[in-house]
């Protein structure tokens, strides 16, 4: 397949040497970053920084894409991609349940069962396809240098500004009480319906594709991935108390820029005019935790980047005009949906929150029109 | 002679790292005694972070 994002990614890896070159000042500035929050802000934001690079060091190595598995099963009936996604979501939940049945401090990723996450997660999975990143997609070929997610990056803030502050307005149309699984049910019972769900899943992904799950099948870059993605989303939710989260970051971002330019008066909004959101407004983004791992996710892409050179080939004025329109509405929507998808995906299922299991076939819908839009634009 | 990537790169690294710089400056300034526990799990404190999952 012949498109922008897709050629960067694979191509052919530098030599070890220069590779070396351009990695240590890398490594050095994540390091003095690291020391830097833990003198100056807070020893948690420092080890979130790490556990950022650890998983922009796994999605970019791995290239573990969300948006390129959904489009390599519909286009392809290559059901790799998905599968390392559900072995991912099978682990992550393993280690996550427990978790939060254990520690009364720790919080799950619940969002409303809503209209606006119906809407939200459809025009998502649209926008992600055209756009060739999720939440962490764009992030990590940021990290990596790819110029449409490079670019599209302010405007995923922007977007996700806009949608937190209409957020109430998109509420308002009709939204039931989180339900969470494992404060429903407990985390051993809430695990068993998590697994038995995405066997159910995996099942129908390989009836549909004719190759059905097998350990010994699948590519190893989507089991390692998966598994150290995994890992590092655990330590996330341990170390911060929250699960993985990447929408609210941006959100957060923009709403800075807004207020600062005086465009902005969020003690006039219901969503910032929260006593939590205004208090994180006044302060730096450094003490936010999906801020620190953005961060760490960028650099940890950036990492992996000398292997990965970019030779992507220029892309068309009305290329570059809908994939930045698509970044904003992927902000925007990813605000309504209660999360892209990692923040209602990932997070939302290894977390058993129903709201989740909604966002994955309304996504995956739009997804269905998106690789069509895509394959039309010429991407 | 930086190719046109290298400065894409440059561009994006040098203003994500301004706009940092210039939240720091212009935010409260970080009270040290109110840091968060280094591991919130067993911390016995509620957590405060913002997610995106939640509505409020």
């Amino acid at each position: 397949m012949n498109t922008l994002v897709d050629s960067p990614l694979t191509a052919a890896p530098a030599g070890t040497g220069r590779v070396w070159s351009k990695r240590w000042p890398i490594a050095v500035a994540v390091l003095a970053l690291f020391g830097w929050l833990l003198w100056s802000v807070s020893a948690r934001q420092a080890l979130l920084l790490l556990v950022g690079v650890g998983l922009g060091w796994a999605l970019a190595a791995a290239r573990f894409g969300f948006t390129t598995g959904w489009r390599h099963l519909i286009e392809q009936k290559d059901p790799s991609g998905v599968y390392g996604q559900i072995v991912l979501l099978a682990v992550l939940a393993a280690l996550s349940m427990p978790l939060l049945a254990q520690f009364p401090e720790t919080q799950a990723a619940l969002g409303p069962p809503s209209v606006s996450l119906l809407v939200g997660a459809f025009v998502f999975g649209l926008a992600m396809q055209i756009s060739d990143g999720c939440g962490s997609g764009t992030l990590y070929k940021a990290g990596l240098g790819v110029p449409l997610n490079m670019a599209i990056l302010p405007l995923f803030a922007l977007g996700s500004f806009a949608g937190s502050a209409h957020l109430n307005g998109w509420l308002a149309l009709g939204a039931l009480q989180p339900v969470g699984l494992v404060q429903q049910w407990g985390a051993g019972t809430a695990l068993a319906a998590t697994l038995a769900a995405l066997a159910v899943v995996a099942v129908g992904v390989g009836r549909w594709s004719g190759q059905r799950f097998s350990f010994n099948s699948m590519p190893r870059r989507w089991l390692w991935g998966a598994l150290a993605i995994a890992l590092f989303a655990a330590l996330n939710l341990l170390i911060a108390g929250q699960p993985w989260g990447v929408v609210y970051g941006f959100g957060l971002w923009g709403a800075k820029a807004a207020t600062a330019l005086g465009l902005f008066d969020p003690a006039a909004n219901a969503f910032w005019s929260d006593p939590g959101h205004a208090e994180r407004l006044h302060q730096t983004l450094l003490l936010d935790v999906t801020s620190i791992t953005n961060i760490g996710i960028l650099a940890g892409a950036l990492w992996v980047a000398p292997r990965r050179p970019q030779d992507a080939r220029p892309l068309t004025g009305a290329q570059w005009a809908v994939g930045l329109l698509a970044g904003f509405v992927l902000g925007y929507s990813s605000r309504l949906a209660f999360g892209c998808n990692v923040g209602a995906m990932v997070s939302g299922i290894s977390t058993g929150s129903l709201h989740g299991w909604i966002w994955v076939p309304m996504a995956f819908a739009g997804s269905l029109i998106g690789v069509r839009v895509r394959r039309r634009l010429g991407f | 002679m930086l190719s046109i990537t290298a400065l894409r790169r440059w561009i994006f690294w040098i203003g994500l790292f301004a706009f940092i710089a210039w939240d720091y400056r212009a935010s409260d300034p970080v009270n040290l005694r109110l840091e968060p526990p280094i591991i919130a799990a067993g911390s016995g404190l509620p957590v405060s972070g913002g997610h995106c999952a939640r509505p409020k």
